[in-house]
């Protein structure tokens, strides 16, 4: 199969909207995507972007079923270490089911270490992946990944909605 | 009662930064991990493209004095007024947009349980709020018991328990040894 990894363009993000709740379905979570194309467009292709992004394309005569030649995605962007500096953070690799186990996986992640390294000197990257999804953890693991989860004992957490509120508005006043 | 400022830190503020960091990797047992230095802290964070945003807590130097002689402290801290830091940048989740994320928080142990902390975390909710963020995130060692209970007392979800998260590293030599294929 022949495919190509390049940076996502402004007019790929329908595509890359359509794969991202292709994955919040494999993930079990497909209520929780909120955002939009046009969101995603804002914030991915402004002047001080939130997120770089990279995708996998196919030759028209090598399209899905139901037409898509775009056919993977990388979503990362910088993060910072405060012990040894700039790091990557990889928040989404997927490709389309019909399209995998042909090294486009490999592809796209391979890409995003080799940005990082040029571009940033990242000294490692991170990246989340769910318990049960073990296709995902093992192939992570196969290009040296540890889980920190599991060595270090590293918990995600988070405050959101009322929580964040409430701590934002008792916040001192200058 | 101490009174305390929190503001932006500033260029003249990363000698202070680097010993925060490196009194908070001591406390975690991982000193000997801290290899940025204040020039690459000065580059990375006051630069055209800051990698991150930090915030300071001050004390004024009578009031330093004041906590030790109270706190009958033999410390002798060369006159540091900077007893605290947190560290954030902006990263992005596709399904709900920008996000934030605190990176490191520390303050100096003879300056806890004064509502540093406390009002931190709060200033930091108020940025994210006002920058449009959907939420805050941030990791902690499960070991960390007392952090951890500081979080969950004012409501943060634990993604890896609740969800199933897991958080996994690619150190540099295996990101090198990727791209050399």
């Amino acid at each position: 199969m022949n495919f190509k990894i390049r940076a996502a363009s402004k007019e790929d993000c329908k595509d890359i909207s359509r794969m991202i709740m292709e994955l919040a379905v494999y993930e079990k979570m497909p209520d929780q995507v909120k955002i939009s194309h046009e969101e995603l467009q804002r914030d991915g292709f402004c002047q001080n972007p939130f997120f770089q992004c990279l995708v996998a394309e196919v030759p028209e005569e090598q399209k899905s079923k139901e037409g898509c030649t775009v056919v993977g995605y990388a979503l990362y962007f910088y993060t910072y270490s405060t012990w040894k500096g700039p790091t990557v953070f990889l928040e989404d690799l997927y490709v389309m089911p019909e399209f995998r186990g042909k090294g486009i996986g490999k592809g796209l992640l391979s890409k995003v270490a080799e940005v990082a390294k040029k571009k940033k000197q990242c000294v490692h990257l991170h990246l989340s992946v769910l318990d049960w999804n073990t296709p995902s953890r093992d192939f992570y693991a196969a290009k040296g990944a540890q889980d920190l989860t599991v060595t270090e004992g590293i918990h995600v957490l988070r405050f959101d909605g009322q929580n964040l509120d409430n701590l934002a508005n008792e916040a001192p006043k200058d | 009662m101490a009174s305390f400022i929190l503001r932006r830190a500033e260029p003249k503020d990363v000698s202070d930064i680097l010993r925060l960091i490196k009194e908070l990797a001591k406390f975690e047992e991982m000193e000997e991990k801290v290899i940025l230095t204040e020039k690459e802290l000065l580059e990375d964070g006051f630069g055209d493209h800051p990698f991150y945003h930090c915030l300071v807590a001050e004390v004024p130097k009578e009031q330093k004095l004041f906590i030790l002689l109270k706190f009958n402290s033999r410390c002798s801290l060369p006159g540091y007024t900077v007893i605290g830091f947190a560290m954030y940048y902006f990263t992005y989740d596709p399904w709900i947009g920008k996000l934030l994320y605190l990176e490191d928080f520390f303050i100096m142990q003879e300056f806890r349980g004064l509502g540093i902390g406390s009002d931190i975390l709060k200033r930091l909710s108020e940025t994210a709020v006002k920058t449009r963020c959907s939420s805050m995130h941030f990791i902690v060692a499960e070991n960390n018991t007392k952090s951890i209970e500081f979080y969950k007392r004012r409501g943060a979800a634990d993604l890896s328990s609740e969800e199933g998260w897991r958080l996994f590293e690619i150190e540099k030599a295996d990101l090198l040894k990727m791209t050399s294929k």
